[in-house]
């Protein structure tokens, strides 16, 4: 089977449905650095400023901000304990709580205005400081870059690339959650976690055991007899915790993109269309309006989502099987 | 022909770069979560639930001392209840003793009050009575020198002491008062 031709269209489709590409794209003059390890080093910046400001004095009779934060912790915390139990919920706490807390602000930064729409390439809008050029270098990039790194080389190969996939544009903000290297770190971070608690509870036998041996009570000449199939039933347990990672990652990531994918279109349908520039404008605001509510929940879903199965998982392998004690 | 280890390197390099997951940036991103990890642990999640904790703690402790105070306020109003029957037992103890006192001291001094007044008029009934004889003796030689003045005018007589003497005692006999 050959896997190139659905990833050539993943190419060939990207730049048309999307503001900017499926993978991030890298900030011209920094190397490796992407647009979206900048959002994510600024949703970091907004949350230890955040956290800063409400709890920096803390008071028993709390104020508005150190409320809210009490609030939000509280309810995460209960919500934990609630999953993975009193005894696991002081350690598993604050991973969870931070997936979640990150997870959803990073979703959320997707949706201000900007976020995806601002960068360098050939697009143009009201907004455009410089029209492209193409007897050589575009204006626009030159301008726009110039004033992000002066004295930076622009990357010829990346141009090269974009050129070759028909759009020309480079968000220069774009929300970590719609890069597969933040959900994939982040899926990582949290196996490692998990693997790690699992082991403090149960221990690495009792994992084994946990996994491969037979359950619900079984004794007799009935559990050595169905112990094939606990086996077996293990082994695909085994695969389903490898693919956790992979599907964890895949599913935040794919929604968030698609939620971007779905705005900017709706954003760019208009012009899409040929229409004027009034009502290519007028389109632009009116069309992306209800999906931007969509995304407001789509964005609280899909942290909820991640945080809940990283629970339900830590839940799963330090649950204490009741008839070993 | 490519050797089907080659092969799914490939598809995975593949899926690896058409999604952009390189190390530089999968790394950053995995350094970021964890600083964002230690930040809210140590700025939010430590210090609110220490704060939910203390908090927990004081509402604990205010409820065990309103109980103590509530047990408190009881025994004391059963103290002061048991102080107040004591006092009222105490002052009709007293009254009773105050009014059988007073009773025997009025008694006793209405008795001394009437002896006083007794002695007082026996006493007066004597000095009245002395005050009585003394001016009777006295209106009886007054009306006795009267008399033998009379007399000895009347007769142009000079009385000597004996007739005078015998006229004093005749006047003090008839004028009997």
């Amino acid at each position: 089977m050959d896997f190139s031709i659905p990833i050539s269209l993943i190419h060939a489709n990207s730049a048309v449905l999307a503001a900017g590409s499926i993978a991030p794209d890298q900030i011209p003059g920094l190397g490796w650095f992407t647009n979206s390890l900048f959002v994510a080093i600024l949703v970091l910046v907004a949350v230890l400023l955040f956290t800063r400001m409400a709890t920096k004095r803390m008071e028993m009779v709390p104020g508005k901000k150190q409320n809210f934060v009490e609030l939000v912790v509280e309810f995460l915390y209960n919500q934990v304990e609630n999953i993975v139990g009193k005894k696991v919920a002081p350690k598993a706490f604050p991973l969870l709580a931070t997936i979640f807390i990150f997870v959803l602000a990073s979703n959320y930064a997707g949706l201000i205005p900007g976020v995806g729409t601002i960068g360098f390439g050939d697009r143009q809008g009201p907004l455009t400081i410089a029209v492209p050029d193409h007897s050589g270098e575009t204006k626009a990039e030159e301008v726009v870059h110039d004033a992000a790194a002066p004295g930076v080389e622009v990357n010829h190969d990346d141009h090269a690339a974009k050129e070759h996939h028909g759009a020309h544009f480079t968000p220069i903000l774009r929300p970590p959650t719609a890069d597969l290297n933040f959900t994939l770190g982040l899926a990582c971070v949290f196996m490692i976690v998990w693997m790690w608690l699992t082991v403090r509870e149960v221990g690495v036998w009792g994992f084994i055991v946990h996994t491969f041996g037979p359950k619900g009570g079984l004794e007799g000449f009935l559990k050595y007899a169905l112990t094939p199939i606990f086996i077996f039933v293990g082994l695909i347990e085994i695969i389903s915790i490898v693919a956790r990672p992979v599907s964890l990652s895949l599913r935040l990531f794919g929604n968030i993109y698609a939620g971007e994918t779905l705005l900017h279109t709706m954003g760019g349908l208009g012009a899409t269309f040929g229409l004027g520039k009034v009502a290519s404008f007028v389109m632009s605001v009116a069309l992306p309006l209800p999906f931007y509510f969509m995304e407001i929940l789509v964005g609280l879903l899909q942290a909820t989502v991640f945080a809940l199965l990283c629970a339900v998982f830590i839940q799963l392998s330090t649950a204490h099987d009741e008839e070993a004690h | 022909m490519e050797k089907p280890d080659a092969s799914q390197e490939n598809i995975l390099t593949s899926i690896a770069e058409s999604f952009g997951v390189q190390w530089g940036p999968f790394l950053a991103q995995v350094i970021i979560i964890l600083i964002v990890f230690v930040i809210l642990n140590k700025y939010a999640f430590g210090p609110v639930m220490g704060m939910l904790e203390d908090r927990r703690k004081r509402i604990e402790e205010g409820e065990n001392n309103l109980k103590k105070i509530e047990s408190e306020l009881a025994n004391a109003e059963t103290k002061v209840q048991e102080m107040l029957d004591e006092a009222d037992g105490d002052a009709e103890r007293l009254i009773a003793e105050a009014r059988e006192s007073a009773g025997v001291i009025g008694e006793k001094e209405t008795q001394k009050a009437i002896a006083d007044a007794q002695k007082i008029r026996e006493n007066a009934a004597e000095a009245a009575k002395l005050e009585h004889d003394r001016v009777l003796s006295d209106l009886k030689r007054d009306f006795g020198r009267m008399v033998i003045d009379t007399t000895s005018k009347v007769t142009g007589k000079v009385l000597d002491d004996k007739d005078q003497s015998r006229i004093n005692e005749e006047t003090a006999g008839q004028v009997a008062l």
